[in-house]
């Protein structure tokens, strides 16, 4: 009841930045998706040369992430860095920490709303948005070759990015040191994971720093919100 | 016996290297209305901060209702409720839903009747977004939000700064309003201290992080004397006078601002060192305030040339 | 009951003393008649906005006064003037502000004749008051 509340706030400050990134997303994605699927069509083929093996998942690849990929990855780091700010900056500068501070129920459950709104608002604007685009990608009659799953998971990956983005930012927000010592280090480490995460292409090597960086940074969070002052 | 609803040991903070509270002890007991004064940047609000587990003590502790200050529990801070500073609430929400958010954390206590009556009194609209108020319009919605759960203690914190005389009334209404029920308790920061005098009934004050004093208003309102003493050819050099806070010296003249002293032992002092006449002059709450926290060898800042 | 009660917060009386000087300024004037009620402490600190404890403290004033009795459960009662008792400092106290006054107008340079005559007019205001109050009763 009261975590619900909490949530419900939480998300509702996510909503217009939602709304906003799923549009995008969703506008740009379908337009360029159905123009491949109309127009594109043996592209990448021409430009092969002969005799060359083309695997079904490079193919599909080409196909959906190729295109879409670049615009989900900086949606998704830009859903990121702004509902870091708005969860973890904002409440600064309109000094609403004391009013939210002063409730019935514990710290944790406060920030642990915090953050679940912010990966339910990943979940919903770009998950949704991803995974249309990919049914719309699998159906037959738009490529005759369906995309692979990989192709599907390496869109959730992207969509996690934006995750860590996130809590880098909810991380720098918090701290309370100066830019030039540990408050940066939420950011830093973000980048990091993204970074690396781009030029590494097995999945478990991406999981494994995904994780590490996500268990990283939910630990630092949550001992500077229960420690810090407001 | 009479409950302590608040209680600091020894609470001290500094920032960096700046002492804000110093070893604070306080003791209010049930039942009252406490007004919190100091003056700018004295620590009121870094007290009260500290108080509601908002801060880290540097030393010392806090209790409020029994409950150390750093692990309120929920169950504590459901009873005790807390009007922030500037009345910050969160702008985008309109006062109905912030009705409906503040209301989902006081499950049983929450009052509708009283929260719907306080906004029609204030004549508000509800579905008008918090940003979308005045100053003296927000205030009226914390206000509301602070006493519609019913809360045993209520903490405000400089609730009245910068707002009209109607709305400042509002403020005190509300407090007496909430005193008559059984057993409630208000401690309240600020800087009008004719509203301190009209509502409270104890007095806090603290001048620098350090508590100058914590009793009964009335006890504030006998002890704070100028006594004004003049004499034949020149003023005594020594002043021992017991309860001596200031003394201003003029050729033929002694200003004391005596915390204490009785009557009696006034007119005694007066006699022994030879003083022609002494008036015991009578000060309204503002000037005792003003003379209390003053730095000693204070003198006014204009002086009329004589001409 | 006309009762008006003006708090000045910012003047050097306590809030009670001005409370209870009001009130037995209303006596005096026959406002309030010995068996009249005066309003319970709680109603009387919501209407003034001020702390319930004031009240209270200003009617104990007023007791101990002598001019007001409280019966317990039911409520504060001006008292009888017949049953109010004065010793030798209360007229001391009165003979002393007497003196005040009467310094005041002769150095003013007023006769004799002009303060009895002015003493007269502010008691009558006070007299007749009191005795329109018994006329309506």
């Amino acid at each position: 009841m009261r975590f619900l509340a909490l949530l419900r706030k939480e998300l509702r400050e996510c909503l217009p930045w939602m709304l906003l990134v799923a549009i995008a997303f969703f506008a740009v994605g379908g337009f360029l998706l159905r123009a491949e699927a109309y127009y594109g069509g043996y592209r990448h083929y021409s430009r092969l040369s002969p005799g060359t093996v083309v695997d079904h998942y490079q193919l599909t690849y080409y196909q959906t992430l190729n295109l879409t990929g670049p615009w989900l990855f900086c949606l998704s780091i830009g859903l990121g860095l702004v509902l870091g700010v708005r969860h973890f900056w904002i409440p600064h500068f309109t000094r609403t920490w004391p009013f939210l501070l002063h409730r019935s129920v514990s710290r944790k459950s406060i920030l642990a709303a915090k953050l679940t709104a912010g990966t339910i608002a990943f979940v919903i604007s770009l998950g949704t948005v991803w995974v249309a685009l990919y049914w719309y990608a699998s159906r037959p009659e738009v490529f005759a070759i369906p995309p692979t799953v990989r192709v599907f998971i390496e869109g959730w990956i992207f969509i996690m990015l934006g995750l860590v983005a996130y809590l880098g930012t909810a991380l720098s927000g918090l701290s309370t040191a100066n830019w030039y010592t540990t408050k940066i280090f939420g950011l830093v480490l973000a980048t990091v994971i993204i970074v690396t995460t781009l030029s590494q292409w097995t999945l478990a090597g991406i999981f494994t720093s995904i994780a590490v960086s996500v268990a990283i940074l939910l630990s630092q969070i949550f001992d500077t919100f229960l420690r810090r002052e407001f | 016996m009479i409950e302590t609803v608040l209680e600091t040991e020894g609470l001290t903070k500094y920032y960096g290297s700046t002492l804000a509270v110093d070893h604070l002890d306080l003791k209010i007991p049930q039942g009252c209305i406490c007004g919190f004064v100091g003056r700018n940047g004295a620590g009121k609000t870094t007290a009260i901060k500290l108080m509601l587990g908002l801060l880290r003590p540097t030393a010392g502790s806090s209790r409020l209702l029994g409950c150390d200050s750093q692990q309120l529990k929920p169950a504590i801070r459901q009873r005790i409720g807390y009007v922030t500073e500037g009345h910050r609430l969160f702008r985008w929400m309109s006062i109905a839903e912030l009705e409906k958010f503040q209301r989902s954390f006081f499950p049983k206590q929450w009052d509708d009747k009283f929260f719907a009556d306080m906004i029609e009194y204030f004549n508000l609209p509800r579905r008008r977004k918090i940003k979308h108020l005045s100053n003296g319009e927000r205030a009226q919605v914390s206000l509301a939000l602070a006493l519609a759960p019913n809360p045993e203690l209520l903490i405000m914190d400089d609730p009245t700064l910068g707002l009209d005389a109607a709305i400042r009334r509002q403020f005190l209404e509300g407090m007496i309003e909430l005193i008559m029920r059984q057993g409630r308790t208000v401690l309240f920061s600020s800087h009008i201290l004719g509203d301190v005098e009209r509502v409270s009934d104890r007095i806090v004050v603290i001048d620098k992080g350090v508590l100058r004093a914590n009793c009964s208003l009335e006890e504030f309102r006998a002890a704070v004397k100028k006594v004004i003493l003049s004499f034949a050819d020149s003023t005594p050099a020594e002043v021992d006078i017991d309860g001596l806070l200031h003394c201003r010296r003029s050729e033929k003249e002694l200003e004391l601002i005596l915390v204490s002293t009785t009557d009696d032992h006034i007119g005694k002092w007066a006699d022994r060192t030879g003083a022609e006449r002494y008036h015991i002059v009578k000060m309204n709450l503002e000037d005792q305030f003003i003379e209390f926290t003053a730095p000693p060898g204070r003198k006014k800042l204009f002086r009329w040339e004589e001409i | 009951m006309a009762l008006w009660i003006q708090i000045l917060p910012g003047s050097s009386e306590p809030i009670y003393v001005q409370v209870a000087e009001q009130i037995s300024k209303a006596i005096a004037r026959g406002e309030l008649a010995s068996g009249d009620k005066l309003p319970a402490v709680r109603k009387l600190a919501a209407e003034l906005v001020i702390n319930p404890n004031t009240v209270a403290r200003a009617y104990s004033r007023l007791e101990q006064a002598g001019l007001v009795t409280t019966k317990t459960g039911s409520g504060t009662y001006v008292s009888d003037p017949k049953l109010r008792r004065h010793d030798a400092a209360d007229i001391n106290i009165l003979t002393d502000r007497m003196d005040t006054l009467i310094t005041r107008g002769l150095n003013l340079g007023l006769e004799e004749q002009d303060i009895i005559a002015m003493f007269k007019g502010r008691l009558a205001k006070f007299v007749n008051k009191k005795a329109e109050r018994r006329k309506n009763d």
